[in-house]
């Protein structure tokens, strides 16, 4: 996936979306907008960044599930079986980029699937339908004729913390380096 | 000036039952390894507290997984460790290990109650490497954590096994002094015993202060993250639990207790092995609660 953070408005619609979609309880989400605030009047910049799982190349969840609920699927997409988590939470501990939670009621954990019940029906995932200005684009990064894999190559992109080493699958345009870090105000 | 206006922090993936689960196997593991000194490694001066450590090693890690019971999300669901196998996960190792381990506690306690010599060397022998396992595993659930520069260091297994050892010793020197003074019938203290354990303790505290030093300045040097985990440690939230605690009334306070010939009575002594096991306890929560302490994203 690539999002294309010139086009975001910090609407939120993606994250209602994937609420409804997947039924979501209160309290998580599986796919979520940070906003951050920076400068001061008049140079003043609001930044966005949508987070959602980056169903890495290399993910570090995989290696750590001790009973395989964690898997990818042939076409790269990570998933997490109900039926065999046990909800150690081990996943929650190795992931980078924190966007694995307990499922409140059924007490196991889980994710962003990108949708792979839609994605299966030849649906986009419910956040790239939804999107209102059209920043996320879905499709297939090795398949040089789709969307996403011309703007991956013919933008300068970026992804969340390159520097793990899980190549992870969702592309930034315009990433404002300082909505990734988890350092708030007052510290620079 | 940076504000972050919205964002979503999920639950904290480890918390105190996974500290104390990691307190409890450290206890065991080292309890162990202390109880084999006389019947592994024929240091007969060790022989009285065989009995104890073998049983507080097997009653402390029977209690030690139902903290983990408590901590998973769905503890009925445990079978599933045995039936989906991923060797290159830390928790897979685990599951074995928690299995094989207290039985094998159980048949070389079982050897040493029937004065077996010859059985009761050949399961401690098979059980000093489960023992360090058992233990070490946990450091490498930790050090495997990826996302957080505190936990994910190679130090991780070697700290853990060091620490284990040394509260093992504390809670042998603990629970001797009380069965020798409460529960005997001339009520009198084994005070030479008591003394060996306690050098020996106080060896294994020297070099876990070093290895907690070699971690935090090695941290400090690190990444944006770890430069951040090292100065919480030592001037954020966790400043009074990790100097105050752990390493002042924890590891350096009973160190001197111990090597001070002026300072150094048997009463003293336990004393010492208290805040030894005391310190080691707040040791596993600093570290647990001080990894995930700050948000990732």
């Amino acid at each position: 996936m690539i999002i294309d953070l010139r086009r975001c408005i910090g609407c939120h619609t993606c994250e209602v979306a994937c609420k409804m979609e997947n039924r979501v309880p209160l309290g998580v989400w599986p796919a979520w907008v940070k906003q951050i605030e920076k400068g001061s009047y008049p140079n003043v910049r609001r930044s966005f960044l949508p987070l959602l799982c980056d169903h890495c190349d290399n993910p570090s969840c995989l290696t750590a599930c001790p009973t395989n609920a964690t898997f990818k699927r042939k076409d790269g997409i990570v998933i997490i079986d109900p039926h065999t988590c046990i909800g150690c939470r081990y996943c929650m501990m190795v992931c980078p980029y924190a966007v694995r939670y307990v499922h409140p009621i059924q007490k196991i954990v889980q994710k962003c699937s990108f949708c792979s019940h839609r994605v299966d029906a030849g649906l986009k995932p419910a956040c790239v339908e939804a999107c209102a200005t059209g920043a996320r684009v879905f499709g297939n990064l090795l398949d040089p004729r789709e969307e996403v894999a011309i703007l991956r190559i013919t933008h300068p992109v970026q992804t969340i913390k390159p520097e793990y080493g899980t190549h992870p699958n969702i592309y930034y345009i315009g990433l404002d380096k300082d909505a990734v870090s988890s350092v708030a105000k007052g510290k620079r | 000036m940076i504000e972050i206006l919205y964002n979503v922090e999920h639950q904290k993936a480890a918390g105190i039952f996974i500290a104390i689960y990691f307190y409890l196997t450290g206890i065991s593991a080292g309890s162990f390894i202390l109880s084999t000194l006389a019947y592994v490694f024929g240091q007969t001066k060790f022989k009285p507290i065989g009995r104890i450590a073998v049983i507080l090693a097997t009653v402390v890690l029977i209690i030690a997984p139902l903290a983990l019971l408590i901590h998973v999300g769905r503890p009925f669901r445990a079978w599933r460790l045995f039936y989906n196998i991923n060797f290159a996960s830390p928790i897979s190792w685990g599951s074995f290990l928690l299995t094989f381990y207290p039985i094998n506690c159980i048949i070389y306690g079982y050897f040493i109650f029937k004065n077996n010599a010859k059985m009761t060397k050949l399961f401690g022998i098979i059980g000093i490497p489960l023992a360090i396992a058992v233990h070490g595993y946990c450091g490498f659930i930790l050090g495997f954590a990826k996302a957080r520069h505190l936990w994910n260091t190679a130090l991780m297994p070697t700290l853990f096994l060091v620490s284990a050892i040394v509260s093992g010793i504390a809670l042998v020197i603990f629970v001797v002094y009380i069965k020798d003074r409460f529960f005997s019938q001339d009520g009198k203290v084994r005070e030479e015993l008591i003394l060996d354990l306690a050098k020996l303790m106080g060896g294994f505290l020297l070099l876990d202060l070093f290895l907690v030093l070699s971690e935090v300045l090695i941290l400090l040097a690190g990444s944006e993250g770890a430069m951040e985990a090292g100065w919480l440690l030592l001037t954020g939230k966790f400043a009074i639990p990790f100097l105050g605690i752990e390493n002042g009334l924890g590891k350096i306070l009973p160190a001197f207790l111990i090597f001070s010939p002026r300072l150094r009575t048997t009463n003293r002594l336990l004393w010492a092995s208290f805040l030894v096991m005391f310190g080691i306890f707040f040791m596993r929560f600093v570290v647990v609660l001080a990894g995930e302490y700050y948000p990732l994203i």
